[in-house]
């Protein structure tokens, strides 16, 4: 424990404190403020839990969160199982493109989707067309549009972890109940769903969480009745209302309450339930089996269909971005490259803020990742696992708290927020955990009797570091880089609320030409550009990574 | 010593990156600046930073760098002035209607200024202010409020398009019609102060909770209510900028206005924000753009010009191409040759209750949307009921009068809770009486509250539910074997 590892744990800490601790401490200290008085109570949460029209949007958030959760579940776990058991072609074709969502921006789903299945959308034409219906069916307009998007969005979350615990279940457990007598069907519900559970709970939580964070979703579709669009409204749209303000400020600290709370549960219910076996053989591409036929045709027609829902967002904005005036058509039938013109020409600055801002992101990001990963994994620093702790945490914050808390704490006492370094800033900080989470397992995974024998042979622990530790790192280290820069590329719900005149980002942007009305196509050509170079961005990370399946989601178990 | 030179690296990269914060800032010091904070919509933006950064080179053979910010419709906009609190971080409030600027007037967050050509613009039309007497503000852009509709999906609904407000009532529309919260567009704002001053207060709050019950949905702004009309997801607007059916429809969308028969005019105006870090150049583009050629770049933003000296067929020869819309889109020559309904508008009262309006009509109205909708159904479903009772002779005097009482604690007091109770009560009355009659006769269950289809869903499960069921079954099945 050398002085060294101490300060540089102390500056590590400096800046958890200025850039996470004392902005959502801001924002808490802020939520208590009354607008009448000017003093301090905790009247604005009475007034939350009294009013009927919060606790509506807070019922709904948490019932969408429910629906949201079972229906990534019931199509999730037949899906895992398939993917993870089945012996079968493509498996990594489809394991890719059922994975692929959680690079998309949320957003860019609901456009495409509107689109396709908006009421004068492609399928509804065509129904009609083919005389089979009357009228537009609504497919997305409620809530049952909202928990079809999301759910498509987070399902990856799901069968990642379901089918990461269904791989590495030791076989015999099962063939011991094989053995014993339980038939097929009591065999999956008795043993193997049990032993998966503490893996599916660490993607359940992010799943349930989603609707406390996902505030644009609701306010495309015109749902906005959900607790982070209304806290959205109140905070955008009321700057005067100081009431109105606090009142929103509330309904973040509430939200993000609940997801801190709902992820710490799950985290110690994991950690409480996890099953240790006691063989030592596993092999570790785990159980395969070689399903009859039908059964085979059955998974593929499943995967398929799965397949293509998720490949309707690139291809229907594809579309939608070659064209204008894609409307009352079941497919664009006037081609131009007119909204590409218009992004390249008149706003180009968007590309260049989002690179701009999410390199220094970047940059901030291993600046910090790499030597708090270091900490925690190779020192016995106190308070390491503190630190491991709070970042974690900002998994589960809401991007909207995030970006409020940064637009409280730094506009007065450190204005921060008047000059653009506070975009890259919020980025690092809503992103914080990715980098720093590949940076872990890489250091995990390195052995230490490398750095100890370049030690003992005389190198100093830098030039081990340089010339052992860091090419060694390197690969996990750049699929962090990769996810780290695609991740705040795609950021929206924090920087929404810190950008100005000439920060507008391509996501913002994407919100504004929505915003504004006629501008859809625009809106979905910026879409559509984000999503090709979030491909080409993976791209790279599944050539340094190796599979795309590493590249969607790192090293899979964390 | 390790740990030394790690803690250098960090410094180095964060010094790097604070490194590279005047490199590219100080990029855009040579120009001068204005900046312009407003509602307007984008092509009117884009065409205006253009002519003016020509202008502006032409004239003083310097750039202009413009930033342009657009926080959301005018009430959000005053609100991003008002938070500014006298340091705005922009020079020209660009557009919203008087009422925003008799608000930015009165707390003092703007200055008068009055522009070279302001003569040109007339000080009132058909008794409706176009200019401030005092020049803090002046019109630069008028239009009228107006709905929306697409032609192609009406006819497709065999829906004819409706010409009054009250034609909006009709149930035949339920479902088919959009607008936005008046705090989110100022042009809704205005809809609902044409009709609290053209209905009366009382008949206008009746009028704005039954069209509440024809909505499909509330959108976010009015640019949202566009787009929606415009792409035909919901085929009616509510409280649309006349020349947004000009600009859709230069676009190819399928869509038309409606005048309908009370409306009033919106002087789109521009004003000096207060404290204005570029004030002289911020003077330069208000001379500008009330200047012929301003005025053009105006028009070409697909906004009507606001110059009395302007005629649309001599713009037309000159090559301004939305001077051809324009002529179509109104009819006439010239924007004030329009012959409308005008409502007499007293925008002194309008400005007083600004926050009030927005603030009830979100609390009564857009809050309990919900409840508001289930109340009016269930009264509309009783009332059906009462009637068949008494086609079929039944006494229903009793209950013609409770569930008179229901729609007036709808419509009048907006007590939809208290509505819906009465409205019970009168179907319990009815169908004692209709018992009384014939004793097998059963009163209706309750209007269940209204379900949301989740049809897709429901399909999606069931059929993830069969194929994985099947798969199981016949997976462990052949295990077995």
């Amino acid at each position: 424990m050398s002085r060294g590892n101490i300060s540089l744990a102390a500056l590590l800490w400096l800046i958890i404190a200025f850039f996470v601790l004392y902005p959502l401490s801001y924002l808490v200290v802020e939520s208590f403020k009354i607008s009448a008085t000017g003093g301090w109570g905790i009247s604005n949460y009475i007034e939350f839990f009294k009013d009927t029209y919060y606790l509506k949007t807070f019922g709904n958030t948490l019932l969408l969160s429910t629906l949201l959760l079972l229906t990534t579940t019931v199509f999730g776990v037949p899906l895992a199982y398939i993917l993870a058991r089945y012996r079968h072609r493509g498996k990594t074709i489809f394991t890719a493109l059922i994975l692929l969502p959680i690079v998309l921006p949320a957003f860019a789903g609901v456009f495409a989707f509107i689109i396709f299945f908006g009421k004068y959308g492609t399928i509804n034409l065509l129904l009609m067309d083919f005389g089979l219906i009357e009228e537009p069916i609504n497919f997305i307009y409620g809530r049952h549009g909202l928990v079809f998007i999301q759910a498509l969005h987070m399902l990856p979350f799901i069968v990642l972890g379901l089918s990461a615990g269904f791989t590495n279940i030791d076989p015999s457990f099962e063939e011991a109940a094989e053995v014993e007598g339980a038939s097929g069907i009591r065999r999956f519900f008795t043993i193997t769903l049990p032993l998966c559970t503490p893996s599916y709970m660490a993607g359940a939580v992010l799943v349930f969480l989603w609707p406390f964070t996902d505030w644009l979703t609701p306010l495309i579709l015109g749902q906005v009745d959900y607790l982070p669009s209304v806290s959205y409204i109140n905070i955008a749209y009321h700057f005067t209302d100081v009431h109105r303000k606090y009142m929103g400020i509330v309904a973040v600290v509430v939200s993000a309450v609940v997801c801190i709370s709902l992820f710490l549960l799950a985290r110690w219910w994991v950690e409480r339930r996890k099953y240790t076996g006691l063989s030592k053989g596993t092999t570790s591409e785990g159980r395969v089996i070689e399903p009859s036929r039908p059964v085979k045709i059955g998974a593929y027609v499943y995967m398929i269909f799965i397949a293509i829902l998720v490949l309707l967002i690139p291809i229907v904005l594809g579309l939608a971005a070659f064209s204008r005036r894609w409307v009352f058509e079941a497919f664009p039938t006037h081609w131009t490259l007119e909204n590409f013109r218009l992004i390249l020409l008149e706003s180009p600055g968007l590309i260049k803020n989002s690179f701009v801002f999410s390199g220094i992101a970047l940059i901030f990001g291993i600046a910090f990742g790499l030597p708090a990963a270091y900490l925690i994994v190779r020192t016995r620093v106190p308070g390491r696992d503190a630190l491991d702790f709070v970042i974690t945490l900002m998994l589960a914050f809401p991007g909207i708290a995030i970006g409020v808390s940064y637009l409280l704490a730094f506009w007065k006492g450190i204005p921060l927020a008047t000059h653009w370094i506070i975009m890259p800033l919020a980025l690092f900080a809503r992103r914080l955990p990715y980098f720093l989470r590949m940076a872990h397992s890489s250091y995990l995974q390195l052995d230490t009797s490398l750095e100890e024998a370049s030690e003992v042979s005389g190198a100093s622990k830098i030039r081990t570091f340089f010339h052992i530790s860091l090419p060694l790192l390197l690969k996990g280290v750049l699929v962090g880089v990769v996810m780290f820069f695609i991740m705040a590329f795609q950021e929206i719900s924090t920087a929404i609320f810190l950008y100005r005149g000439g920060w507008e980002t391509l996501p913002i942007g994407i919100f504004l030409n929505w915003h504004r009305g006629m501008e859809f196509g625009i809106a979905a050509a910026m879409a559509f550009l984000m999503i090709v170079i979030t491909f080409i961005l993976l791209l790279i990370v599944s050539r340094i990574g190796g599979g795309v399946l590493k590249a969607a989601w790192g090293s899979g178990e964390q | 010593m390790r740990k030394k030179i790690l803690a250098t690296t960090i410094f180095t990269v964060f010094a790097m990156g604070l490194l590279l914060l005047p490199v590219l800032a100080g990029q855009a010091q040579a120009a001068d600046k204005i900046g312009w904070v407003g509602p307007v919509y984008k092509e009117l933006s884009a065409s205006l930073n253009k002519g003016f950064k020509e202008y502006y080179k032409k004239t003083y053979g310097k750039d202009v760098e413009i930033t342009f910010v657009r926080p959301g419709g005018w009430p959000v906009c005053v609100d991003k002035v008002r938070a500014w609190a006298g340091k705005p971080d922009a020079d020209i409030f660009l557009g919203a209607g008087a009422p925003a600027h008799e608000v930015l007037k009165q707390e003092g967050l703007i200055v008068p200024y009055r522009p070279k050509d302001w003569d040109m613009v007339p000080a009132d039309w058909h008794g409706m202010k176009v200019k401030d007497a005092e020049d803090y503000w002046t019109c630069f852009a008028p239009w009228i409020v107006t709905n929306l509709y697409n032609e192609k999906v009406l006819k497709k609904l065999r829906l004819p398009p409706p010409k009054t407000w009250n034609d909006l009532l009709d149930p035949m529309y339920r479902g088919n019609v959009v607008h936005t919260l008046p705090y989110a567009s100022g042009t809704m704002h205005e809809a609902i102060e044409i009709l609290l001053q053209g209905f009366g207060e009382e008949e206008a709050w009746r009028y704005l909770r039954l069209l509440a019950a024809q909505l499909s949905r509330f959108s976010t702004g009015s640019t949202d209510t566009t787009q929606l009309t415009a792409r035909g997801e919901v085929p009616m607007g509510i409280a649309q900028p006349q020349m947004n059916a000009m600009a859709a429809r230069k676009d190819g969308f399928p869509v038309k206005d409606l005048l309908p028969e009370k409306t009033i005019l919106v002087p789109e105006a521009v004003a000096l924000l207060k404290g204005a870090p570029n004030e002289a150049v911020g003077k330069i583009f208000l001379d500008w753009l009330f200047s012929m050629e301003g005025q053009k770049y105006v028009l070409e933003g697909r906004y009507f010009a606001a110059r009395t000296d302007i005629k649309f067929s001599e713009w037309e020869k000159e090559g301004v191409e939305m001077a051809t819309h324009a002529k179509k889109a109104l009819g006439v020559d010239s924007f004030w040759d329009l012959q409308v309904d005008f409502i007499e508008y007293d925008l002194d009262l309008a400005t007083k209750r600004w926050d009030e309006v927005n603030k009830k009509y979100e609390m009564e109205i857009y809050r309990k949307w919900g409840e508001l909708k289930n109340s009016l159904f269930l009264i509309e479903e009783i009332e059906g009921e009462i009637e068949a009772a008494k086609a079929l002779q039944k006494d229903v005097t009793a209950a013609e009068a409770k569930i008179k009482e229901a729609r007036k604690l709808f419509e009048i007091d907006g007590a939809y809770a208290a509505a819906r109770l009465a409205a019970t009560e009168a179907r319990a009355v009815s169908a004692a009486v209709v018992a009384a009659a014939a004793p097998a006769a059963k009163a209706a269950p309750a209007a269940a509250p209204e379900m949301q289809v989740p049809g897709f869903i429901l399909i999606l499960l069931i059929l993830a539910l069969l194929v994985s069921v099947v798969a199981f079954i016949v997976a462990f099945k052949r295990r077995h074997h």
